[in-house]
């Protein structure tokens, strides 16, 4: 008896164990990945607010959902196409996580959610509670106008905003293409929602492209602030756009390179080498 | 399914190609070590050869290094983007460069099908590598219009891709968001780094940079071509080798 009591002790000990690493693993997830559109009793941010949703969705919904959102709103589900209308069309990126890394997040949220055994001390999971806290720090449009365009580096060394994203806002040239424009963002996300993605990009390019290389939360700010500029300001600017200028430039350039090389050429042996007996030979067939 | 493809791209093409790359140029320097080169045909043509292989060379040279410089030291590279000055003139001079590999290449493909004296001595993996190459440089003009501006994003997004396949912990998150063309683009450069031991392109592992310092060859003929070919000439007097 005392044996069986013994062993009853260490299997649940390890069972616990394996659910608390569980959960270390699903807390790890959504504050790495979910925590930048997400909260936990917090509201909404630039997605819904989480809390309940292991009660409001079914289990395989939630995994085709967090592994694919698109691919769910495609099908017509009337639920992802309500949530994608309501939450202004942006869509959730595409998540490679495991069913198992799914299943601790779900499990994760319960726990946080009203009723669960984490709500209470936590008082809901947000952004601000995680490793970023600046909502409160005043941004300067000015500076973040530099560091969006790069004109000053970013503290942790990560590329400028500019390399991937393009602003209507005369005072900047155009930004890049591969992401999303921003000129609109502001109204789109509220600055929440702006500052939680900067400071915990979800997107798998941009948190490839600033691994150790966080924000800071007076940059975050200051970006933001320069977003909230362009937005307000958005109808008065005529945008720049140097797809032309590009073109033209790089087809000026090729020319006065080939003219280069026609110079250099000027004075080279032209024809091959004995062409005359080659041409003699065809002419005797 | 789009996972296992991207997996399939990203990774196992990568690996296939290195491990492809280095047993087959090794192999092909042992056993065929005197069709090591680029198979000039400069003999047989030079007019058009010359629009064709500098504008080629000096354009692919330059991209060449461009992507390696971005690998190789992206801190710098995003740092000299951070003007945005420094950043146009890099993109424009790019993609002036871009241009003018396609021209050559354009150049070199016309002249191989349209000359008549360069038929015998072309094969299919010629005509294969030139497609492909032409492609892959279509596709990274397009990338660059479309894209812009690779030369900031190359180093902050693809780097880190590039480097965690050659620290054999390969992570493809950041590649497979990638919109479709830098994907060809990828693709491409992976399929021509693959068929370079079974082409001509090894030339480029054995570029002679010697000749840039070593002195002058004098080549001198001491003899009178007439003279040698006056049938009244003893053959005695000098022994034409060197025609």
């Amino acid at each position: 008896m005392k044996i069986q009591f013994k062993c009853m002790v260490i299997l649940s000990l390890f069972l616990s164990g394996v659910m608390a690493l569980g959960q270390d693993e699903g807390e790890k997830l959504f504050k790495q990945v979910c925590v930048a559109c997400h909260t936990i009793n917090d509201g909404k941010l630039v997605g819904p607010d989480l809390a309940g949703v292991h009660l409001r969705r079914s289990e395989e919904w939630l995994l085709k959902f967090i592994r694919s959102s698109q691919s769910v709103v495609q099908t017509g589900d009337p639920v992802a196409v309500a949530l994608f209308e309501e939450f202004n069309k942006i869509p959730m990126p595409d998540n490679a996580f495991t069913e198992d890394q799914i299943r601790k997040i779900i499990a994760y949220i319960a726990s946080n959610s009203p009723g669960g055994p984490g709500a209470a001390g936590t008082g809901g999971v947000s952004p601000a509670t995680g490793k970023f806290s600046n909502q409160s720090l005043q941004g300067d449009a000015s500076n973040g106008e530099k560091l969006f365009t790069g004109n000053v580096r970013l503290s942790n060394g990560g590329p400028s905003c500019i390399s991937c994203h393009n602003v209507k806002n005369d005072k900047v040239i155009t930004g890049g293409i591969l992401a999303k424009d921003l000129t609109d963002v502001y109204t789109r996300l509220t600055a929440a929602g702006v500052q939680a993605i900067i400071g915990n990009p979800p997107f798998p390019a941009m948190s490839q492209a600033y691994p150790g290389k966080s924000l800071q939360a007076q940059e975050i700010s200051d970006i933001t602030a320069f977003l909230k500029l362009t937005d307000d300001i958005k109808k008065n600017q005529e945008g720049t756009n140097y797809g032309l200028t590009l073109l033209l430039s790089g087809l000026c350039g090729a020319v006065v390179l080939l003219l280069i090389f026609k110079g250099i050429h000027s004075r080279s042996k032209r024809g091959s080498i004995n062409q005359h007996i080659y041409d003699r030979q065809l002419k005797s067939i | 399914m789009m996972a296992v493809l991207d997996n399939f791209l990203f990774v196992g093409l990568p690996y296939a190609s290195l491990l492809i790359f280095l047993v087959g140029t090794i192999y092909r320097y042992k056993a065929t070590k005197f069709n090591y080169s680029s198979l000039s045909s400069q003999f047989l043509e030079g007019g058009n050869l010359y629009w064709g292989s500098v504008p080629f060379h000096w354009g692919i040279l330059f991209l060449f290094f461009g992507h390696l410089i971005a690998f190789v030291i992206p801190h710098s590279v995003l740092a000299f983007n951070s003007e945005p000055l420094r950043l146009l003139i890099l993109e424009i001079v790019a993609f002036i460069f871009g241009l003018i590999t396609l021209f050559g290449l354009i150049m070199l493909l016309a002249r191989r099908i349209s000359n008549p004296r360069l038929k015998p001595v072309t094969n299919w993996m010629d005509i294969t590598i030139e497609g492909l190459l032409i492609t892959e440089v279509i596709l990274g003009i397009l990338v660059a219009y479309t894209a812009r501006w690779g030369s900031s994003w190359f180093a902050a997004v693809l780097t880190p891709y590039l480097y965690s396949i050659f620290l054999l912990q390969p992570d493809i998150a950041a590649v497979s968001a990638m919109p479709l063309l830098v994907k060809l683009h990828i693709i491409g450069a992976y399929l021509i780094f693959l068929l370079i031991p079974f082409s001509r392109l090894v030339h480029l592992l054995v570029v002679p940079l010697h000749y840039i310092w070593r002195p002058y060859q004098r080549v001198l003929w001491n003899w009178s071509r007439r003279k040698v070919r006056n049938p009244a000439t003893d053959w005695t007097i000098t022994k034409p080798e060197n025609n």
